[in-house]
């Protein structure tokens, strides 16, 4: 294997982990869940575990979670003989919530980051629609390869007509390599102008394609930026492992930065990137949680021009 | 105007040019060191002028589809920052002027 093979990372294996960014947690999650309102007892809570074959359960008050009663606090209850006093008192009152929407790749980071063995899944409302544990991950992965191979298989049997305009690829891209980044951008760039696509619009997908690469290696420990071209238009995704951002309407406004001495040193950090990216696109969506990650998605469509948003 | 002209008004040293450069048409000048800035612009027929001498200055002017880069202040410019703009075939140029006497100098030759 020759050097740049072993730096590059191999597509299929880029492919998996872009998985676990395209999927959401709402597609993944049990939907049915046991839940206990307040006013139930630690016994009740056992109850509920043993017939359901569960480890955690959360307690809801009008929906909204406002505890966690895990196995451990039950066996706790159970040696301290405190069985018949109120979830209340012996739940984890401070409880770590994913959200439906983000990307499974946050879930991962929080099974990470946390201890815990399950997490209450919460809609946009804060209401509980459901849970996540590391099987619901693992069972997904597998359905949705599974899927990816029988595509395979099927493209094998029946290969299309060779289509000049659709690609998929992933770059990976690491904190600080400001060698690499822009890389992915200038190959994207010329694969869309071999193919005929018009100047102005090559521009626009170059200009949102390489504001996301500076972000990821200027900002990010280290992510990943995919691409899915067809004839139709340019989908670009970022998602990083990390740190995430606090604030992200704070992120979009044009000016505002947290680059250090060193990115403006190279030119970068003046707060227009992410404002930029989404100037070019058609669409934009940002979803970032601090400690988790930050993935962004832009399409950019070739028919159309950008309509004036003004 | 001509890219000529301009290399001419600059005493410009050239690191890489494409075929035919002499002829190619600069219609806008963009000088920034940021560049944020440079990837801000949507303007045809750009020429880039920044004294910072780095692959991403290169890059971000290719990837905004400008024509050429001029290096100010007699930067040094690095053999990978000419692989690029040989690869991107983009014309990369160095001045000894300062980033403002080159915007003078062009300024007069587009008659401002």
């Amino acid at each position: 294997m020759s050097d740049e093979e072993q730096k590059e990372p191999l597509q299929s294996s880029l492919r998996v982990q872009e998985l676990i960014y395209g999927l959401k947690i709402g597609e993944v999650m049990t939907k049915k869940v046991f839940a206990v309102s307040r006013n139930c007892t630690m016994r009740d809570v056992q109850q509920i575990m043993k017939s359901n074959g569960i480890t955690g359960v959360p307690v809801v008050d009008n929906r909204r979670v406002v505890g966690f009663v895990s196995m451990n606090d039950v066996m706790t209850a159970l040696e301290e003989g405190g069985m018949d006093e109120g979830v209340i008192a012996r739940m984890s009152g401070e409880v770590q919530t994913l959200a439906e929407e983000m990307p499974l790749s946050f879930a991962i980071s929080a099974f990470n980051k946390f201890s815990f063995r399950s997490f209450p899944v919460v809609s946009k409302k804060n209401e509980l629609v459901g849970i996540l544990t590391f099987r619901n991950i693992n069972l997904a992965l597998i359905r949705e390869l599974s899927r990816q191979l029988r595509e395979m298989e099927h493209l094998h049997e029946y290969p299309e007509e060779h289509a000049s305009l659709e690609l998929v690829k992933v770059y990976q891209l690491n904190r600080y390599d400001f060698e690499n980044g822009g890389k992915a951008s200038i190959e994207i760039k010329k694969f869309l102008k071999e193919r005929g696509i018009s100047l102005a619009l090559v521009r626009r997908v170059a200009v949102a394609s390489y504001e996301l690469e500076i972000n990821l290696v200027a900002h990010s420990i280290g992510g990943m930026l995919s691409f899915d071209i067809n004839k139709d238009r340019v989908k670009i995704s970022s998602h990083d492992r990390g740190p995430g951002i606090d604030d992200v309407e704070q992120a979009l406004t044009e000016g505002f930065s947290t680059a250090n001495e060193w990115i403006r040193s190279q030119g970068f950090g003046a707060g227009m990137g992410l404002p930029n990216v989404k100037r070019v696109s058609d669409e934009f969506a940002i979803q970032s949680a601090v400690g988790m990650g930050t993935m962004i998605r832009t399409v950019i469509h070739f028919k159309e021009e950008k309509q004036n948003e003004d | 105007m001509r890219l000529i002209q301009i290399a001419d008004a600059l005493e410009a040293e050239v690191h890489h040019a494409p075929k035919g450069w002499e002829q190619i048409s600069i219609e806008s000048v963009f000088a920034s060191d940021l560049m944020s800035d440079v990837l801000m612009s949507d303007r045809d027929e750009m020429l880039v002028i920044t004294s910072l001498s780095t692959e991403q200055s290169i890059r971000s002017a290719g990837i905004v589809g400008s024509e050429a880069v001029i290096i100010a202040n007699n930067k040094t410019v690095t053999d990978g920052m000419i692989a690029l703009a040989k690869e991107l075939d983009i014309a990369l140029f160095c001045t000894i002027f300062p980033k403002y006497e080159s915007c003078i100098r062009l300024g007069r030759i587009m008659g401002l």
